[in-house]
């Protein structure tokens, strides 16, 4: 149970740690965006670069971000290969084929730039939560949304739930740990390989769980209420985000990446070096 | 028999949260033994029980632990003979209750062992009874509906109903009032009579001190010794050494003693205290 990845929290003090969360959220979501404007193996690499570069920053163990890919590995498998048998390329001459089954060269870039984005799209945001914690983020994004507030949207109760949400994941986990352990000293067994018998064998686990997670939401309710929590109305915080100069400069950084990877995929300007490199 | 030797544990190895959890740790609880283990918070006292049935295995090169004929360290003990022979109840054994009546729930673990439908249902008519609960009027109802004493008796009988010879509990009165506490003593002395040993985990000395046979004292990960309770809460240099408090009738005999009464300053239980103050009384 413990390998759950949510809330993998690596501390270190790199300035990837200590940067603005609303700064890396933003980041994030340029990020996710250019990754669908890269096209070419060129801009592909060039992105590759700030991440390393990042990663690097961050001095948290490479293999710690690599293990976020194994839970998709398998996704990218199937993917590229399926990507890799279907594409159809008009113009070109297969270069192996077998019935509805052909391999085409561009078919084979194409099946590669999938999994190669892919693996971006999941290597950034494994970097975040492994840099960032669950409750900084949380207020990263309340402080992001808060332009929402007037429209009446309830920003704040949101990040509330969240933050409830993500702290409570690891009490859950632990939780769990304890129940299966009372079961098990009872004889349970939680190995069977038959689906339907490994779900039945979870039920002593799951009705004591949900019990004790209501009598949990419970006394925390009554808790917030004993202290007058009355919503956002009025309300202060105990650590206010700062940004600094070098969050600024990292949003700058990546904005001028993200122009690079735009030119490398529209060209506008039709220099020729461009097309030579975007394959 | 419990035999522990050379035993280490590390939490999260090869991570940046790793903690160690035991150090080299020693000793042998014998058939026939109330067993205390005492010690602060975080001094690795339910990571050694785990142990002891195999839910915590033992690492590499960590040591070993045999429970009677079994090695614990060895790549697959019987883990079914095991957990009929070691019960476990853990923290607040209350929260593991699942089922919808209080039968059914403690036939789960004679279940798990495999026993016949009849053999369930006697032992957990057995079990129910041992703990002290009315069966006519307890075994049909939702273990839910009933109030929390009775709620840890319906979970103390699940793991009686395995039958085990080895009883671990892990501070087995914590949250409970004092007449609360004083029944499940009272019932885990009667449990012994079918249930030879017994190894308690509790931060409570009067009970330590009144029930248990034979103590270890833990201190971050280590044990510091095993004693009787004569030898340990009689020398305030050994409790002193292990920062253990005293037991209240162990307090008020050595108040007394020190004002000059002529009172023995290592008294364990309530009885011995009261006998030993009307000695005293007509003496003077």
């Amino acid at each position: 149970m413990r390998d759950v990845t949510i809330g993998q929290y690596y501390p270190s003090n790199s300035i990837v740690h200590r940067a603005d969360p609303r700064f890396k959220l933003v980041i994030m979501l340029m990020f996710l965006v250019m990754v669908f404007f890269c096209d070419s193996f060129f801009s592909f690499g060039f992105l590759t670069f700030f991440v390393i570069l990042t990663i690097a920053l961050s001095r948290v163990p490479p293999l710690k971000v690599l293990k976020g890919l194994k839970m998709i590995i398998i996704v990218v498998i199937i993917t590229t290969v399926l990507m890799m048998i279907f594409y159809t390329d008009g113009d070109g001459k297969p270069l192996a084929e077998w019935g509805i089954f052909h391999i085409y060269l561009n078919g084979i870039y194409a099946s590669i730039k999938l999994a190669w984005r892919l693996m971006l799209l999941v290597l950034m945001p494994t970097l975040l939560t492994l840099t960032s914690t669950p409750t900084e983020l949380c207020d990263g994004l309340e402080s992001l949304l808060s332009p929402l507030k007037k429209l009446r949207f309830p920003v704040h109760e949101l990040a509330l739930i969240m933050s409830i949400a993500l702290r409570l994941v690891p009490t859950l986990i632990e939780e769990t740990d304890k129940i299966m352990n009372a079961q098990k000293a009872r004889g349970a067994k939680f190995e069977s390989k038959n689906p339907f018998k490994k779900i039945k064998a979870m039920l002593p686990v799951l009705i004591p769980l949900f019990v004790s997670s209501f009598r949990r939401a419970d006394d925390l309710a009554d808790a917030m209420d004993s202290r007058c929590y009355r919503g956002a109305k009025g309300r202060t915080r105990m650590n206010k985000l700062h940004f600094h100069v070098g969050d600024v400069l990292a949003v700058l950084l990546w904005s001028a990446v993200f122009v690079c990877i735009l030119f490398l995929n529209y060209n506008w300007l039709g220099w020729e070096f461009i097309a030579v490199l975007g394959v | 028999m419990i035999s522990v030797q050379k035993l280490s544990y590390v939490y999260s190895p090869k991570t940046p949260f790793t903690t160690q959890a035991l150090f080299d740790v020693n000793m042998r609880i014998e058939d026939g033994d109330f067993f205390g283990i005492i010690g602060s918070t975080g001094a690795g006292k339910s990571t050694l029980v785990s142990h002891f049935n195999a839910l915590t295995r033992v690492q590499k090169n960590s040591g070993t632990v045999i429970v009677d004929d079994m090695d614990l360290s060895a790549k697959k003990p019987d883990l079914n003979r095991l957990r009929a022979k070691v019960g476990m109840v853990f923290q607040y054994p209350e929260h593991q209750l699942f089922d919808d009546t209080v039968e059914k729930d403690v036939r789960f673990g004679p279940k798990n062992l495999g026993a016949s439908a009849d053999e369930q249902r006697a032992l957990a008519k057995q079990a129910i009874e041992l703990v002290g609960l009315d069966y006519g009027a307890v075994a049909e109802r939702s273990p839910f509906e009933l109030s929390g004493g009775q709620k840890r008796r319906v979970a103390l009988a699940g793991v009686i109903a395995m039958k085990p010879q080895i009883l671990i509990l892990d501070e087995p009165t914590a949250g409970l009032d004092p007449v609360g506490k004083r029944e499940i003593m009272e019932l885990i002395v009667r449990i012994k009579a079918v249930c030879p040993t017994v190894v308690m985990i509790s931060h409570n000395m009067d009970e330590i001190a009144s029930y248990c046979n034979r103590i270890a004292v833990m201190s971050r990960g280590r044990v510091i010794g095993v004693f009787t309770p004569r030898e340990l809460f009689g020398s305030r240099e050994l409790l002193a050494d292990c920062d253990v408090k005293l037991p209240l009738v162990t307090e008020i005999a050595a108040r007394l003693c020190d004002g000059g009464a002529e009172i023995a300053h290592d008294i364990l239980t309530e009885d011995e205290l009261l006998d030993a103050i009307e000695k005293a009384v007509k003496h003077a």
